[in-house]
């Protein structure tokens, strides 16, 4: 055990900083007299809703604040010097290559048009003055640190050869070459899939251990902050509202906002039937519209008073180490919360044991991609043809009013799936049955009837709004092109359906622009539901949603679901949000289905070693669970050449159960077997092997 | 052991230009007494202690407070550092009694830790003597038993074998040649598995030694 008696000076001490931006308002303020520490070895968490000022801290550290930006005042204190008030040439020095920061997409901080190997080096030989042959050798042993396989190819290969994971593997090797007493990561995970998150995540936390830096990790996610944070100051419209250990906070959280943050979070293993998502009321307020004399959160806490209102509470010290910005924090029990009238939550039915009827049907359905393939051969059209596999036999059948999760790392095929029934994508072979009618033609020449039935929301609702368009238009078309109301009523249709999705009337006029993501994402799901469905395809309907948002649109879904018993499809990366959401789950891997269950029995044992694997990964907002730690090796293979057998045995962690290191799996097709009658899991593994694993997490 | 383990990675810097109030608000503030001097790269260039930065009692006398101030707002680091070849220096690999020893030959408190020029880190008194203590397990709570052993081999063996048999593990051990009594070694031991008497059973059984301590550590 390691002890020591007197306390390491802090590597970055903040003090009552306030940052400000130039505006067509005149100069707002973005943060607001926000004070937090960060030590050697520690990693603090900064968290809050998008707009809060966390990256605008982050820039603030670093001098990149634009030149619109500036600090207001406040002090920033690095390795015990003062860096508010210093010229840009007197920063460059004292922050020597000292601080760096990793950003969420990799590639802003690298080069495309130079190798790895050139880039990293680049950094010893320019900043350190080591000479190139020993640079070389450093970055290998870099790459190898932040387990990069392959190190000394990769150092050959450009940024866009690599994927992403691999990318940010890359940033942080270029960011430790320096050693940096601090590391500010600003959602350095967040592009990433859970499996490529989950490694990265252990890799930061291993180096913060290794080389003593002091990190300051940005992020929305509570899961991720249970995961990786030592301390976390909470940020709300500028301010920072709560400061605690990590542990401490997810006990005992003091402030309305942190707590009702934690509300809007599903808990892994929580179904729509045992609880609910709490969104917390109202949205952040814009910097210009933020009150000075009050308390900043009082327009959407439950617990203002006229003294919130008139007052602005000073953040506190409540027990030792834990300071809220609230004038009530250690008072309100948080247990005792009762959700105030203004927030809508939806009833949820226990769902029919296996619904009436069948509304989608998918029998050993296969979408290739062809791929033009490089060889002299096919010039002359006699190569052989290349295909990507995307969806390759899969068989599903959706009964009605059901939700169906369909969950896997990005390039397993479930947007094409979902592609494939909404008809953008033709399927190679198999039946596709909707509503007992053959939908395997393209959208193009299926009955107009059948379109109006089958109606999907996307991930970002951009991409499918057009700009020119009123929301009222945008609503206004699937309604007269289906004639779902005769052409008098489209106007009062439309005005039903924003108040559906919880918008007043006033939204009619506006334009996409002047929408906010979660109001978008509203009315995507007002237009897909306009034409009164059968079934809807919904793709990441709310990862790019802010948390408290998040549980807005699954509320809302969930009520509009009920009320017209509609079927769904849910397609989400986020297995807690999939597990809250769905009745039954589809685990995908490589165009395969690899494990179908009712959403209880996939999080249970028998688990198929990939459902087991993604479990293990997934962050859950509970410092105190403990999960089983099983990372998966590599990413997942090419679908133009999927592995023989088993397409999981290249990374599977459990093929070493069978005989001969699992030889079966890399020659035999994996049987489906049943566990129950509607939980099959596709493995070599014979199923009371499996069921004998120990559940991956267990909570106190 | 080895310094690269113990040092303190990072440490608090100044360049040569830095002023001597800033340097003296820094070593207050942070309550240390040693910051080593870079440029550009972290290469090391010096090191200000707080003795560099005490103006001789002498000197002192003859001055009054405003020019006391103004000899002190006048000076830069580079005036008072120990310069670059005169740092006495450690690297990662260095053992740490090795370093305890530089650091008392030379009579010194801090050693900055050094990679090809490069301050890695620094080493201090202080982490030295607190790396003695966790030596013999104090940050552990459980028993610090002192035992007698006469100056032949095979003596420690019979202790660790008495402590096994129990099931029991040594959390520390060290052991020095007893003060004023030669042909003995003093052995200190840390037990947390056992209860007291249990241990006391044990050790006194141990033949041809002599159980002089035992006491309760811990924080
Ligand atoms: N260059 C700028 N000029 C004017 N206002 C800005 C500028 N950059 C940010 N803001 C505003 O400052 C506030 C804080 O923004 P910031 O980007 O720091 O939030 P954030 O917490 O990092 O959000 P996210 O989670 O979306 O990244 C927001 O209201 C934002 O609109
Ligand atoms: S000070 Fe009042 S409004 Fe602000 S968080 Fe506390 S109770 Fe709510
Ligand atoms: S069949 Fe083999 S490779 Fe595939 S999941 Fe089962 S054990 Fe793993
Ligand atoms: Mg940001």
């Amino acid at each position: 055990m390691q002890t020591r008696f007197h306390p390491l000076p802090p590597i970055l001490k903040v003090e009552n900083l306030s940052i400000s931006y130039a505006t067509r308002y005149g100069e707002v303020e973005a943060v607001r007299q926000v004070s937090f520490e960060v030590n050697r070895a520690t990693t603090l968490g900064l968290v809050g809703e998008s707009g809060c000022g966390k990256t605008t801290v982050a820039f603030g550290i670093l001098d990149f604040l634009g030149p619109n930006g500036r600090i207001v005042e406040g002090s920033i204190k690095f390795q015990g010097r003062e860096l508010v008030g210093r010229s840009e040439k007197e920063l460059r020095i004292l922050r020597g290559d000292q601080i760096t920061m990793v950003y969420q997409d990799p590639m802003q901080a690298l080069n495309p048009s130079l190798t790895i190997g050139e880039q990293l080096a680049e950094v010893l030989i320019v900043h350190r003055n080591i000479p190139h042959a020993e640079a070389w050798r450093r970055s290998i042993e870099m790459l190898e640190r932040v387990y990069m396989p392959d190190a000394p190819n990769v150092m050959k290969r450009y940024p866009h050869q690599l994927s992403g994971g691999q990318q940010q593997r890359v940033v942080i090797a270029m960011a430790l070459l320096n050693n940096p007493a601090l590391l500010i990561m600003d959602e350095p995970t967040t592009a990433l899939d859970v499996t490529v998150e989950a490694a990265v995540l252990d890799l930061i936390a291993e180096l913060k251990r290794d080389f003593d830096t002091g990190i300051i990790y940005i992020t929305h996610n509570l899961g991720v902050v249970a995961r990786i944070c030592d301390q976390v100051a909470v940020m709300y419209a500028g301010e920072l509202v709560e400061r605690a250990p990590v542990k401490e906070l997810f006990a005992h959280p003091l402030h309305p906002y942190t707590q009702g943050l934690m509300r809007c979070v599903p808990k892994l293993g929580i179904t729509k039937e045992e609880s609910r998502l709490y969104p917390i009321r109202g949205r952040v307020p814009a910097p210009q519209d933020r009150p000075w004399g009050a308390c900043i959160f009082a327009p959407r806490c439950d617990y203002a008073t006229e003294r919130c209102r008139n007052e602005r509470p000073m953040l506190r010290e409540i027990a030792l180490g834990h300071s809220a910005r609230c004038f009530y924090a250690g008072e309100i029990d948080p247990s005792a919360w009762q959700p105030s009238k203004e927030i809508d939550l939806p009833v949820v039915e226990p769902r029919a044991a296996s619904g009436y009827g069948t509304v989608l049907e998918i029998e050993n359905l296969k979408t290739y991609y062809e791929q033009p393939s490089r060889s002299v051969l096919s010039l002359f059209g006699l190569g052989k043809k290349q295909h990507v596999k995307a969806v390759d036999g899969v068989s599903l059948r959706v009964p009605r009013g059901i939700t169906v999760g369909v969950v896997g790392e990005s390039g397993c095929g479930k947007s094409t799936l979902a592609k494939t029934i909404i008809g953008l994508e033709s399927p190679t072979a198999g039946v596709l049955e909707f509503l007992g009618f053959d939908i395997s033609m393209p959208v193009t020449r299926r009955d107009v009837k059948l379109i109006q039935e089958l109606q999907m929301v996307f991930q970002n609702p951009d991409s499918t709004m057009n700009p020119a368009y009123t929301v009222g238009q945008q609503i206004a078309r699937p309604l007269q092109r289906f004639k779902t109301v005769p052409p008098h009523q489209v106007y009062d249709e439309v005005i039903r359906l924003l108040h559906a999705v919880r918008l007043d009337p006033s939204y009619y006029d506006r334009f996409p622009s002047q929408l906010s993501g979660g109001e978008k994402q509203r009315v995507g799901i007002a237009r897909a539901f306009a034409s009164r469905p059968e079934l809807v395809l919904c793709d990441e309907p709310v990862s790019a949603l802010d948390v408290s948002v998040q549980a807005a649109v699954l509320n809302l879904l969930l009520d509009i679901q009920r009320r017209y018993g509609t079927t769904m499809l849910f397609i989400a990366h986020d297995l807690s949000v999939v597990r809250f959401f769905s009745d039954f789950v589809a685990v995908m891997y490589l165009g395969h289905i690899v494990e179908f269950g009712s959403a209880e029995a996939i999080y249970a044992p028998p688990y198929h070693p990939y459902t087991e694997a993604l479990l293990s990964a997934v962050p859950i907002p509970d410092p105190c669970a403990t999960q089983k730690r099983i990372r998966l090796e590599g990413n997942v293979p090419s679908a133009l050449n999927p592995p023989s057998g088993c397409v999981f045995h290249t990374r599977c962690p459990r093929r070493n159960l069978l005989l001969d290191q699992g030889k079966v799996c890399e020659v035999e097709t994996p049987p489906q077997r049943y566990n129950t009658e509607q939980h099959y899991i596709l493995c070599h593994i014979p199923l009371e092997e499996l069921r004998k694993m120990e559940p991956v997490i267990t909570t106190l | 052991m080895f310094v690269g383990d113990y040092m303190t990675r990072h440490p608090l810097t100044v360049t040569p230009d830095t002023s001597i109030v800033e340097v003296q608000g820094i070593m207050a503030e942070n309550n240390i007494r040693h910051v080593p001097v870079v440029e550009k790269g972290k290469r090391l260039v010096g090191l200000v202690t707080r003795q560099n930065l005490r103006i001789s009692p002498i000197e002192l006398s003859s001055l009054n407070v405003w020019e006391i101030t103004r000899l002190l707002s006048g000076l830069k680091v580079k005036d008072v550092m120990v310069r670059g070849k005169d740092v006495i220096t450690a690297t990662p690999d260095t053992p740490i009694e090795e370093a305890a020893r530089i650091l008392v030959t030379h009579r010194i408190g801090c050693l900055p830790v050094l990679e090809e020029g490069i301050v890695v880190g620094i080493i201090t008194e202080s982490d030295l003597l607190t790396q003695l203590t966790n030596l013999l397990g104090l940050q552990v709570p459980g028993w610090r038993a002192t035992i007698r052993v006469p100056d032949r081999a095979g003596e420690f063996a019979k202790i660790t074998a008495a402590v096994a048999s129990r099931g029991w593990g040594i959390d520390a051990a060290g052991s020095l040649p007893t003060p004023r009594k030669p042909g003995y070694w003093d052995v200190v031991i840390k037990i947390s598995a056992a209860t007291r008497d249990e241990l006391v059973a044990v050790l006194q059984q141990i033949e041809g030694q002599e159980l002089i301590d035992i006491r309760a550590t811990g924080p």
